[in-house]
């Protein structure tokens, strides 16, 4: 018989052994089969517990958490056109203003689970980014993985809406019940600071100014335009 | 503004601990804005250079501790939920047909509270059992019987001794 007991199997599975006691159990392990048979029982048993629960921290968090932490922040919401500040941006970059059409679409996006796609010889949003585009508004998405810039009405009429993300920003407009891409520009990269996204990309804020008529909308048109389904 | 980037930053943790102590997801979430909102409220009392997560564990697990009191109390009064799941099943056969049936959530939730909070924090939140102590404000000689027990009984639930 061996003097490991379960409590000094548990603290191995959990890494809480030092260096010799370890040993002690690895070596009382190697010679006791039904000893090696409760270690991995427990050895299972946390990864079934840390498996069972690991997706709740991979999900996006509920909004209203996200509204509960921006109103303590007061942050001021993305398309708030108070003084309208995306007329400071873009202007000396608009130069860069570009329409990446024609890439490779399946290196860029991903493949078909990719946020872009190519529908009747057009450029759409798919994914995550069709719903980003559907359903987030501007006001409410801190935390999000797509941040919608801003929600305007373009000359000649339609929606269309700016977008950042880590892989890729840009501007789609709704052609009947799809996004069309106006524009895609590579993203803000990884592990940008969720506040700094209000600095826009010079090349988008530039394609925003161009085909906006009038003023970007406000949290309300924004919202009433979302249940109209952007028509 | 950095409180609640790094209030934001941990959040999913927070989300997955909520979880681990209740019942179900929409349980976990309630818990989990509580715990939120009690602690923008009591921020002066989070001493900067201290971990976040280890107060945000503790504001979360007293709520989760007052709620779980206030059940007991009402559970003196109304026969528990449970109890009808039983009714119809004789014989250890069926019980033990009813527990292989039995997910990670229903084992978890059959566990004493201080078994699995123990169990919550260091299996699944991933702390080393100094930190989880602390957390609990319990010894480490608690926390680890807490663990061995806990366990033991998961595994009888979940049927992984075979």
């Amino acid at each position: 018989m061996t003097d490991i007991d379960e409590a000094l199997l548990i603290a191995w599975v959990d890494g809480e052994l030092d260096d010799v006691t370890r040993r002690r159990v690895d070596r009382a392990v190697a010679e006791d089969p039904s000893l090696a048979q409760r270690l991995e029982m427990h050895r299972q048993l946390r990864e079934r517990l840390s498996g069972h629960y690991a997706p709740v921290e991979a999900e996006p968090v509920p909004a209203a958490m996200l509204a509960v932490l921006e109103e303590s922040a007061k942050v001021v919401p993305l398309a708030r056109p108070a003084p309208p500040r995306w007329r400071q941006w873009g202007i000396g970059g608009a130069i860069a203003a570009s329409l990446v059409l024609g890439l490779g679409i399946g290196r860029l996006s991903g493949g078909p689970a990719g946020p872009v796609g190519v529908k009747d010889g057009v450029m759409v949003a798919q994914g995550r980014l069709a719903s980003a585009l559907d359903t987030q508004l501007a006001s409410a998405q801190d935390g999000a993985a797509i941040r919608i810039g801003l929600s305007f009405q373009r000359k000649g009429g339609g929606w269309c809406r700016s977008f950042e993300g880590e892989a890729m920003s840009g501007v789609a407009c709704r052609e009947g019940e799809g996004w069309q891409m106006q524009q895609l520009v590579p993203g803000t990269g990884q592990g940008t600071d969720y506040r700094q996204a209000s600095s826009g990309d010079a090349r988008v804020m530039a394609t925003v100014e161009a085909l906006m008529e009038g003023a970007p909308a406000d949290a309300r048109q924004e919202r009433a335009a979302k249940e109209k389904g952007w028509r | 503004m950095s409180f609640e980037r790094d209030l934001l930053a941990i959040l999913p943790r927070l989300r997955r601990f909520a979880a681990s102590l209740s019942r179900d997801r929409a349980d976990g979430d309630d818990l989990c804005q509580a715990a939120l909102e009690k602690a923008l409220k009591a921020r002066d009392q989070w001493q900067p250079g201290t971990r976040l997560d280890s107060w945000m564990y503790r504001i979360m697990r007293n709520l989760w501790i007052d709620e779980a009191r206030s059940r007991q109390r009402a559970a003196r009064t109304f026969a528990p939920e449970e109890a009808g799941e039983h009714v119809g099943h004789a014989g250890d056969r069926d019980v033990e047909a009813h527990v292989m049936l039995s997910d990670v959530d229903r084992a978890m939730h059959a566990l004493p509270d201080e078994q699995r909070e123990a169990i919550a924090l260091v299996l699944v939140e991933g702390l080393s059992y100094k930190e989880a102590a602390d957390v609990l404000g319990v010894p480490m000689g608690t926390l680890t019987s807490r663990l061995v027990r806990g366990r033991g009984a998961l595994i009888e639930m979940l049927g992984e001794a075979a």
